[in-house]
């Protein structure tokens, strides 16, 4: 015991300037999200302005399972969620493959820096643009689409397309800056693994089948299992600015739908006991693809 | 001798009172939040000065204290804070009161307003109506409904007066459409729009089809949801009819206020809804500078077969609105406040702004300056006081007109929230078949598929608390 504590002084020693750097990120995470974890019991009371609050034990629960519209919010969160898990997550993958393949900085700096631009757009202005851009009487994809000869087709209120919206939607905005990662974790393989690739007689295909994918694997599988732990958090500021009256039951999902029932009429236990529900379920989720993963590859998130 | 003696007496007691009074005029912090009104808005802060200066002259000697939160997302941050136990004594709800209001923290405003000398007379109808059912909410503001207005000189070159039934207000909508008004050299301008709903339509189209009142009685005496009602039907197929038409903007339904705003403006769309006064201002504000000198006319609503009106005014309780914390220590100091600012002094103040910014005083003349457009009344707004000069231009005189002339309260009513889930889910089952219907992808054929619809969402449920409610 002593000799672990001695171990921990020697390497704070060593590395403080690093642990000092690490403080405010930690007490960030300890402030934000590891204390309000106990507060998470609100889920199981009423609250009360003049405390004590009143223990009701699963009653929230038990209250939103018994909505008439939950499962259908719980289905849409899942399909949604899987729709983006499926089409979104391998995007930025092929993004930073294609970055790491131009050969000229200056053209690829550029390139970067305009997929990159959608990332710190709000969502009210990409709904703005989304709905311009899709309007059937004058919108660029539908005059596509007329050139083409096919009849407009009303996108933002056709039940069938408007998953596909937010799915699109939410590859143009993130696929750029998701691809930051894995272009980073390209430029970190070693160039020697390329060189001896390349005296075995390697092209660019094998080069990228055989080097580059293997060397950011561990990446993707973290990535993917933490993106895994998201699933039912998709988008909230996404649904709300781009549903409307139409196809708000096709794409209202657990954080939406807890927002009107919960939040803007005031019942916090209720729309905390559907936050827990979905920590618990994307813990389980983690918990579940780490354990996969590790089966499978060796390689997980710890 | 009595007399003289008794008048002495008075005369001491009096001064006793007074002085008693100057000797604990503490000064009494009331703390307040409100949207929008915050420390570090310099109008804010000096309308808070002003009116302590002129409560202080009066002898109450009460500091405001404005509580900070941010706009956006008001509504959600207010609750919190009060659910943490920071209950300031003037609260401004914006929604989620009941839950505040269900543990008893909030005050029952009405044995406080009798008490005043201005704010009882301040009220309008539909205040005191929904003081009477909801006691904790006061919002003394004149009355929000949807009202068409358009163009003066459209109007004029359609050759046709202000509709008064609803086949006129086809007939100027289609006018409207054929008759190239925006000059670009095509029939492309749509009659009407509405911003995100059919919420706007519906605020003067509902009772020229019958639709009084939330709960109507069908031939059997039973209550119904008027959203599954005979009369709603007829009102979706005359939409469907402005739809097929293209009277109607066919992408009404995903654009937002500000989208119909430009469609107006620009000259897309022909007439489009008002939801309360300063709206017809800023309308016409912004259509000046697009067309300079173009005036607004604000239509009636046009009489149908069901009658003439406008949307029944849910009068359960106020939407929005000023609370009084139950534990404050200050609540006398609260309703001096307001009844101060029900006052004629405190009613210059809330109407006109600040002096130099938003009006000038000329001797005894009053100037409006045009940053008064800017300026929210943060209070109140009395139903009691005229304004030395006229503050708004003759459509939004109308509007407010409009909205007393065909004041009709509601028979709607709160839920409890254990019926909050179903009345979500059938306000969005009728949202979406409403516009399946209207936009025609439904048949009308199929109305009785979609009322079993809304009866299996949770209808069911609330008809019988209905039924209950309104025996």
């Amino acid at each position: 015991m002593n000799q672990k504590f001695e171990n921990l002084q020697q390497s704070f020693r060593r590395w403080w300037p690093f642990y000092v750097m690490l403080a405010p990120g930690l007490l960030f995470y300890l402030v934000y999200h590891y204390l309000p974890i106990w507060e998470a019991r609100l889920a199981f009371q009423d609250v009360r302005i003049i405390p004590p609050n009143i223990w009701v034990g699963t009653k929230h629960f038990v209250a939103l399972a018994s909505s008439p519209v939950f499962l259908q919010v719980l289905m849409n969160t899942i399909v949604i969620s899987a729709m983006k898990l499926v089409f979104i997550f391998p995007v930025p993958i092929l993004v930073a493959l294609l970055l790491n393949e131009v050969r000229s900085a200056n053209y690829r700096k550029f390139v970067q820096s305009v997929i990159y631009l959608p990332h710190y757009l709000s969502w009210v202005v990409i709904a703005g643009i989304t709905v311009a851009t899709l309007s059937p009487s004058d919108g660029a994809v539908n005059e596509v689409i007329g050139l083409m000869g096919f009849d407009p087709i009303p996108f933002m209120t056709d039940t069938g397309s408007i998953r596909w919206v937010l799915v699109f939607s939410e590859m143009w905005r993130s696929a750029g800056w998701d691809s930051l990662i894995y272009f980073a974790a390209i430029v970190g393989i070693s160039q020697e693994l390329y060189e001896a690739a390349e005296m075995d007689g390697a092209g660019r295909w094998q080069k990228i089948w055989f080097v580059t994918i293997p060397g950011i694997a561990p990446t993707i599988a973290t990535l993917f299992i933490l993106n895994v732990g998201l699933f039912l958090s998709q988008g909230f500021d996404q649904v709300i600015n781009l549903s409307n009256d139409v196809v708000r039951s096709h794409i209202d999902i657990v954080d939406t739908y807890v927002y009107r029932i919960g939040l803007q009429t005031g019942e916090f236990a209720l729309a905390t006991a559907a936050g827990l529900f979905k920590g618990v379920i994307g813990m389980i989720l983690i918990i579940s693809a780490h354990t996969i993963s590790k089966r499978l590859t060796g390689k997980g998130v710890w | 001798m009595f007399y003289k003696a008794s008048k002495t007496l008075s005369a001491a007691l009096l001064a006793g009172t007074f002085l008693s009074g100057a000797a604990i005029a503490e000064p009494v912090t009331i703390r307040m939040v409100l949207k929008d009104f915050i420390s570090t808005n310099p109008n804010s802060v000096a309308h808070v000065e002003r009116i302590e200066a002129a409560l202080a002259e009066q002898g109450h000697e009460i500091d405001i204290e404005i509580v900070d939160l941010p706009a956006s997302g008001y509504a959600d941050a207010l609750g919190i804070m009060l659910l943490s136990g920071d209950l300031p004594d003037l609260i401004y709800f914006q929604g989620g009161d009941r839950k505040i209001a269900d543990q008893n923290v909030l005050e029952d405003w009405r044995p406080w307003i009798a008490e005043t000398e201005h704010l009882k007379g301040a009220l309008y109808p539909h205040n005191e109506a929904r003081l009477d059912n909801y006691p904790y909410l006061m919002h003394v503001f004149p009355l929000r409904a949807q009202q068409p207005v358009i163009r003066t000189d459209w109007l004029e070159a359609t050759g046709l007066s202000a509709p008064a039934t609803v086949d006129e207000y086809t007939a100027l909508l289609t006018a409207i459409r054929d008759n190239d008004l925006d000059g670009d050299g095509e029939n492309n301008t749509f009659g009407t729009t509405a911003g995100g709903s059919l919420k706007e339509l519906n605020g003067y189209l509902n009772p020229a089809f019958g639709i009084t009142a939330t709960w109507l009685e069908d031939g059997s005496g039973s209550w119904i949801h008027s959203q599954i009602s005979a009369q709603e039907r007829d009102k979706l197929a005359y939409y469907s009819q402005l739809y097929a038409e293209g009277l109607l903007d066919p992408e009404y339904i995903t654009i937002n206020w500000e989208a119909k705003e430009d469609r107006f403006y620009t000259g897309r769309v022909g007439v489009v809804s008002a939801s309360r006064p300063s709206n017809v201002v800023v309308y016409q504000t912004k259509m000046n500078t697009v067309h300079p000198n173009t005036t607004l006319t604000l239509l009636d609503p046009p009489a149908g077969p069901g009658g003439q009106g406008l949307l029944a005014v849910d009068v359960s309780k106020e939407g929005r609105g000023w609370a009084m914390s139950a534990l404050s220590e200050n609540k006398e100091a609260v309703a001096t406040l307001l009844d101060f600012m029900a006052s004629p002094e405190g009613q210059f103040m809330e109407q006109f702004g600040l002096e130099g910014i938003h009006h000038v005083i000329n001797g005894d003349q009053v100037e409006v300056l045009p940053d008064l457009g800017s300026w929210e009344s943060p209070f109140m707004i009395s139903a009691s006081w005229t304004p030395p000069v006229e503050l708004f231009p003759a459509p939004a005189r109308q509007y407010l007109q409009n909205t007393q002339d065909h004041f009709l309260p509601d028979n709607a009513f709160a839920f409890p929230s254990e019926l909050a889930a179903a009345v979500d889910a059938t306000t969005n089952i009728y949202n979406e078949w409403a516009f399946k219907f209207v936009s025609g992808t439904a048949s009308f054929d199929q109305w009785g598929e979609y009322v079993e619809a809304w009866k299996a969402a949770g209808g069911d449920s609330l008809i019988d608390h209905a039924s209950q409610v309104l025996q």
